[in-house]
């Protein structure tokens, strides 16, 4: 038996006005109250702190099948419980993409025995991830993937994304749409505007996520099914989710933490270090300033990391020559914190909190649904945060392979510092 | 932070050493004839300039003077606190077969004028080279002399022997300075 | 003044003062290629590596030159045969470079950012960008202000057209920085699909009409035009390229009097330029080649020349 004492309590969906004390046995929440008196528990001091339902990410890239020197799911899933999150969900582009429910299969089983954070699968929407034939949707949700996606690319044609979209409207598992339009970007290295001007490399611009989101939605429409927009950077593209939502359409999104910190100055302020390349790449201050506006009237649904850990041989390169993507399980949370703080909590703490947790959870399959809320007899997959904890980010303890964090070394504030995974403590700093 | 400690030539003592070489030269070399003079950047050269003045006085004969600057010769950048930067170099001619009267404010370790030496002997071949010093303070690392001194001012090492001129500083004194670590 | 830079990465940094400093220094290492004996021994037992990673002959050669005269050790590792295209990482071929004693690396390579990179690496070398990708080309731009400096003197308030592919010119990149940090204003001019997308974040400005751009400048500068824009798609013909912004007699009598015509080399007759100009009595190209001897004289001495901050 566990007793988290005093803590503030976010329940998924409010923050708690008085202190609470939470009772945790057999893996699960038994009890919620003030001052409860329990003898043979351990008891573990959460003043000061607010206690949530376990983070959930929605986006991060495991790397097996096939590239297993860049990470593998018992190293995510101990990254992401080193980071506050209890729940994370891999994508398919691996090598084999999992694009087929024995490989749905494969990830569900081993996910769900790993010692870190419980790993979900999800599925390509086409075979191969190569855009010409849908896959087998109905076994792989089957088998438990909870998203379809063809990230790293967006799905190649709209027809194809019609179909798909058709096909899983009652299937209960939702397309998950990298949008960008890739004959706009092709070649491109940042952000199409001041990076771009200044380096010379060619750009990547707003428009080109814009008018996916755009194709998205009309398909959406169309189809009357469910689509959901990740890692959305632009102001453009965020705009016209927001307009989608007005009209009722079910169209959904998350953003990062990188497109929330960062800005298409730090590559060029960096002097090009490989560490800020990522795509959709770092934009520009309005847009970033638009994403925080957007998480707080409720465009955004979720917050994710795009965890994209490489092996510092491949990332550790000329701008241009290296890959793209940052790896930030491990610091994310306290990213999102330490820039919320010095903006001056442009969103409410219970908004924020809710990105994190049932806001993602809402997103998954009916089955999941429950990871996103705290109350008696729930899975006890418990983060407590400290939003008064300063911290270095010390990659050199990371339990993630991959080390290509921008953040690396830089002091944040706003960490998670207890984390419990199916009722037991994966790690207490407190 | 640096301390004037003696006041070792007036205005007027600048005035009557240098008469007193330009009139020694005149002597040594039999009249002015090939005589060309040259300071070394970056004092030297307003003592040459004055050197060619009273050649023109005392003579009337107006010797072609040019500047020479021995940055790219130093031997001793790495000990020093700042990049020396580099002053123009200017000969007015062809040094084959002249007879060049170097100038310079101070010879202390003799390596600046090991310097121009070298540089010298890069740009051509004069007859020979003679050196003219206001200052000579001692404390020789090489084996060089001037040919014609101003003074001679026993030193130690902790002091500095600064010259003035009109031109860079706004007037003709030489003083010793004490140099404190700072 | 104290010279605090040990590299030449970009001109981000310099001040103004530094510019004026740096182009003095040049003034007085022109002075050496006069004389019988082009050799002084500033950087006697420095050893100087030229990683041209990228083809180039001039550049290369200018830099060989002025590290040649102030009596520096040379290497050429060039990439053709080299280490560098059997697969090993930029990284490594710098490390072995400092193990072998290199005192600096002056570096040509076809990604942006890689000088940057190069001098994250070093630990103690300095390292001379000679163009990274389409990011920059520092030394050109030193030259190129040094060339109009010694014709117009002071070129606060003057106004400089560059003319052609911006887009992916690091020459462009370099000298907008240079001379708009002299006070120079700077006017852009070709078409518009060889702009970068967001001009005055870099201080200049843009006529579409190469006429206007170049009305009462001091300085015209041409931009080489590469055949693979053709290619692209990005222009429909060199031709039609030469007769809308190609800098004729026509063109070039619009600036001022004396308008100075400047170009980095090597020159397209016919397409940037017409040859009676780059010929003709305005153009200083091939002071510019001069210049260029002597300014990385003047760099390699400041940064390398003996005193380490």
């Amino acid at each position: 038996m566990i007793l988290i004492r005093g803590v503030t309590l976010f329940d998924g969906d409010k923050i708690s006005e008085k202190p609470l004390d939470v009772l945790i046995d057999g893996g699960k929440v038994v009890k919620i109250a003030p001052s409860q008196a329990i003898e043979d528990a351990e008891e573990i001091d959460g003043a000061g702190r607010v206690l949530c339902p376990g983070f959930i990410d929605i986006h991060v890239h495991v790397r097996e099948p096939g590239f297993e020197w860049r990470e593998d799911l018992e190293s995510c899933s101990m990254a992401a419980a080193a980071g506050g999150y209890s729940t994370v969900v891999a994508m398919p582009n691996t090598e084999p993409a999992i694009d087929s429910a024995p490989l749905v299969d494969f990830v569900a089983r081993k996910g769900a025995q790993l010692k870190g954070a419980r790993v979900l699968p999800s599925g390509c929407v086409t075979r191969e991830r190569k855009g010409h034939l849908i896959a087998e949707l109905g076994k792989m949700a089957e088998a438990g993937a909870v998203f379809f996606t063809d990230d790293g690319s967006p799905v190649s044609t709209s027809q194809i994304l019609k179909t798909a979209l058709y096909y899983t409207r009652d299937l209960g598992v939702r397309i998950m749409e990298h949008p960008e339009e890739t004959s706009l970007t092709s070649g491109g290295q940042v952000n199409e505007g001041l990076a771009s001007s200044v380096s010379g490399m060619k750009g990547i611009p707003a428009s080109a996520e814009y008018i996916d989101v755009v194709r998205g939605i009309a398909l959406s429409r169309d189809t009357g099914s469910p689509i959901h927009f990740t890692h959305v950077s632009t102001a453009l593209a965020i705009d016209a989710i927001r307009m989608a939502k007005k009209e009722g359409l079910h169209v959904t999104c998350d953003v990062t933490a990188h497109h929330l910190s960062l800005d298409e100055n730090h590559v060029l302020v960096s002097k090009f270090d490989s560490l800020y390349k990522v795509n959709p790449p770092l934009r520009s201050k309005a847009d970033a300033k638009a994403l925080w506006e957007a998480l707080g009237d409720g465009t955004v649904d979720a917050l994710i990391t795009d965890h994209a850990p490489w092996h510092s041989d491949e990332k550790d390169l000329p701008f241009q020559e290296a890959p793209f993507g940052i790896a930030s399980l491990e610091c994310s949370v306290a990213v999102i914190f330490d820039t919320w703080l010095k903006l001056g909590r442009p969103v409410p703490l219970e908004r924020l909190l809710q990105l994190f947790t049932s806001g993602p959870a809402s997103l998954l399959p009916a089955g999941w649904r429950h990871l996103g809320r705290i109350e008696e007899g729930s899975v006890a997959d418990l983060t407590l945060v400290d939003l008064d904890e300063s911290r270095h980010v010390d990659i050199s303890s990371w339990k993630s392979k991959g080390r290509n964090c921008p953040w690396r070394g830089e002091i944040l504030t706003g960490w998670p510092v207890l984390s419990i995974l199916r009722g037991s403590v994966f790690k207490k700093e407190i | 932070m640096s301390q004037e400690k003696a006041l070792v030539m007036t205005e007027q003592d600048v005035f009557r050493i240098l008469k007193r070489i330009a009139i020694e030269i005149v002597e040594r070399n039999k009249g002015l004839d090939d005589v060309v003079l040259l300071g070394i950047q970056r004092r030297g050269v307003y003592l040459a300039n004055r050197l060619k003045d009273l050649f023109r006085d005392i003579e009337g004969v107006k010797v072609p003077t040019g500047e020479l600057d021995i940055t790219l010769y130093r031997d001793d950048i790495p000990t020093l606190l700042e990049q020396p930067v580099v002053h123009s170099t200017s000969i007015p001619v062809d040094i084959a077969g002249k007879k060049l009267i170097l100038v310079d404010d101070v010879l202390y370790t003799g390596r600046t004028i090991r310097a121009a030496l070298d540089a010298l002997m890069d740009m051509g071949r004069p007859a020979n080279v003679q050196l003219v010093i206001l200052v000579d303070r001692g404390h020789r690392e090489l084996p060089i002399q001037a040919d014609y001194v101003g003074k001679n001012i026993p030193t130690s090492r902790t002091e500095m022997v600064e010259v003035r001129v009109k031109e860079l500083d706004g007037e003709d004194k030489v003083v010793i300075i004490e140099r404190k670590e700072v | 003044m104290n010279w605090r830079h040990k590299d030449l990465i970009d001109l981000d940094d310099w001040t103004r003062e530094e510019f004026n400093l740096f182009l003095e220094q040049a003034n007085y290492m022109e002075e050496l290629l006069n004389r019988p004996i082009k050799k002084v021994p500033a950087l006697r037992g420095k050893l100087i590596v030229n990683f041209f990673f990228e083809p180039s002959t001039r550049t290369r050669v200018s830099f060989e030159l002025a590290e040649k005269m102030l009596s520096a050790d040379v290497v050429n590792w060039s990439s053709s045969g080299s280490s560098v295209s059997k697969g090993e990482t930029l990284r490594d071929t710098a490390w072995t470079l400092e193990a072998m004693g290199a005192d600096a690396v002056v570096i040509r390579y076809g990604a942006v950012g890689a000088a940057d990179y190069l001098s994250r690496k070093l630990r103690k070398a300095s390292v001379f960008n000679a163009g990274d990708g389409t990011h920059g080309h520092p030394t050109q731009a030193l030259l190129d202000l040094h060339s109009a400096w010694k014709k117009l003197g002071n070129l606060e308030g003057s106004k400089i057209a560059i003319v052609g592919d911006v887009l992916h010119s690091r020459v462009a990149r370099s000298n907008i920085k240079a001379f708009s940090k002299m006070g120079v204003k700077v006017v852009l001019s070709g078409p518009a699909t060889l702009m970068p997308a967001d001009i005055p974040s870099l201080g200049a400005e843009y006529d579409p009409d190469p006429r206007s751009a170049v009305r009462d400048a001091h300085m015209i500068y041409l931009l080489r035009i590469q055949s693979e824009r053709q290619e692209q798609g990005l222009i429909p013909s060199l031709d039609e390229y030469h007769l809308r912004y190609g800098a004729t007699e026509e063109l070039v009598a619009l600036g001022r009097k004396d308008v100075l015509v400047m170009h980095p080399g090597p020159i397209n007759r016919r397409v940037e330029i017409a040859s009676e100009v780059a010929d003709g009595e305005q153009s200083i190209i091939l002071k510019q080649v001069r210049s260029g001897v002597a300014v990385r004289m003047a760099l390699l001495y400041l940064c390398l020349g003996g005193v380490r901050n």
